[in-house]
């Protein structure tokens, strides 16, 4: 039979977690009032062995300050050397990228002249240019059409 | 105090003549007032007096750097931890760094912060007892993850509430107690492992 506190509660016991039964037990008990002391102790003691070393002169942290200034004061120029160099190269990639540009926008906008000059002409036209071709033909029979009646006529005032 | 520490943080760079020196003035007192702490919990997180001295000047170089991002939330000890805390993370996340280390100082061991007990009048007997249980913890604490082990220290080391641990992690009060329950337990069993075993 196993009357003592377990692993569990003793932790929750080192964390602060009261808890009225294991207080009682702990009074009581021998064994666990040991090993719940045991691991208090054991934490105390590299508690207190990280402070003990952490305990250094004036002269310790005095540096320690004058080091912090010096490495500010290292990195202010570095600061703004590394903004300004970010900005050079910011402006060095605008100037880049936008370098090439007009002259494509130029021919582009010379292509859309054209095709809008080429359509006000198609609009402007009496006749559809697909139908040109039949405009031609009906122009040249008319012409002969006229030059045979001017030859008929002429013929006709000779003989009379 | 705290209000002046805070007003420390808070003025901004651009209200200071100089942009610099005079914030600089007024930052010095900040670092005087937190240095043994930062020291202290990243000597407990490293288990390296020198790489606890460097982080330490590299934890208030940051504040100083990000002082503008301060809102003034938590307190200004609160985000110094934090700030440490997150330095000796990532120191420890080098491997290769830490390789090095070992290499250039090995005598470097868990028995030699041991030694350093405080009470010089204890007996011989309590002594010997205290530098094995302290060699115990110091070896179940470097067998830890880096979260556990800062709530291990911020807790028992700095007697900090779960409430404020929970504020320099970014965790939850239960996550906190979580690791810590963890903490404790693998300490537990190393203590009862018979003492440090290297």
């Amino acid at each position: 039979m196993n009357n003592h506190l377990s692993e569990d509660q003793i932790i929750e016991w080192m964390l602060g977690t009261r808890d009225d039964f294991v207080s009682r037990h702990l009074e009581t008990c021998r064994t666990c009032s040991v090993a719940a002391e045991e691991l208090r102790s054991a934490i105390s003691c590299f508690r207190d062995s990280i402070h003990a070393t952490a305990q250094r002169d004036n002269s310790f942290w005095k540096e320690q300050q004058l080091a912090f200034r010096e490495r500010v004061s290292d990195w202010y120029p570095l600061h703004w050397a590394w903004v300004v160099a970010m900005v050079m190269v910011l402006i060095t990639a605008v100037f880049l990228t936008r370098t090439p540009n007009p002259p494509q926008n130029k021919a582009t906008e010379d292509a859309d002249k054209a095709l809008l000059q080429e359509v006000q002409a198609d609009l402007a036209r009496e006749v559809p240019k697909a139908l040109a071709p039949a405009v031609l033909i009906a122009e040249e029979r008319s012409e002969i059409l006229t030059n045979k009646e001017q030859t008929r006529t002429t013929l006709g005032k000779g003989e009379k | 105090m705290v209000q002046n520490e805070r007003a420390a943080v808070l003025i901004p760079v651009q209200e200071k003549a100089g942009l610099g020196m005079t914030a600089l003035d007024d930052f010095t007192p900040l670092v005087r007032s937190h240095q043994q702490r930062i020291y202290r919990v990243l000597l407990g997180m490293l288990r390296d007096p020198d790489a606890a001295e460097t982080l330490t000047q590299e934890c208030f170089l940051k504040a100083y750097q990000r002082r503008a991002s301060f809102r003034g939330e938590a307190s200004v000890g609160v985000w110094l931890l934090k700030i440490a805390v997150n330095l000796a993370r990532d120191h420890r996340r080098s491997r290769l760094r830490e390789f090095w280390h070992r290499l250039s100082s090995p005598f470097e061991d868990v028995a030699d912060l041991g030694q350093r007990l405080p009470d010089p009048h204890a007996s011989q007997e309590r002594v010997l007892l205290g530098r094995e249980e302290v060699a115990a913890v110091w070896s179940a604490v470097e067998k830890l993850s880096p979260r556990q082990r800062a709530i291990f220290i911020l807790r028992f080391v700095e007697e900090m509430s779960l409430e404020e641990i929970a504020e320099v992690t970014s965790l939850k009060v239960g996550t906190v107690k979580t690791h810590l329950f963890r903490a404790v337990r693998a300490v537990r069993q190393r203590l009862k492992g018979g003492g440090a075993g290297e």
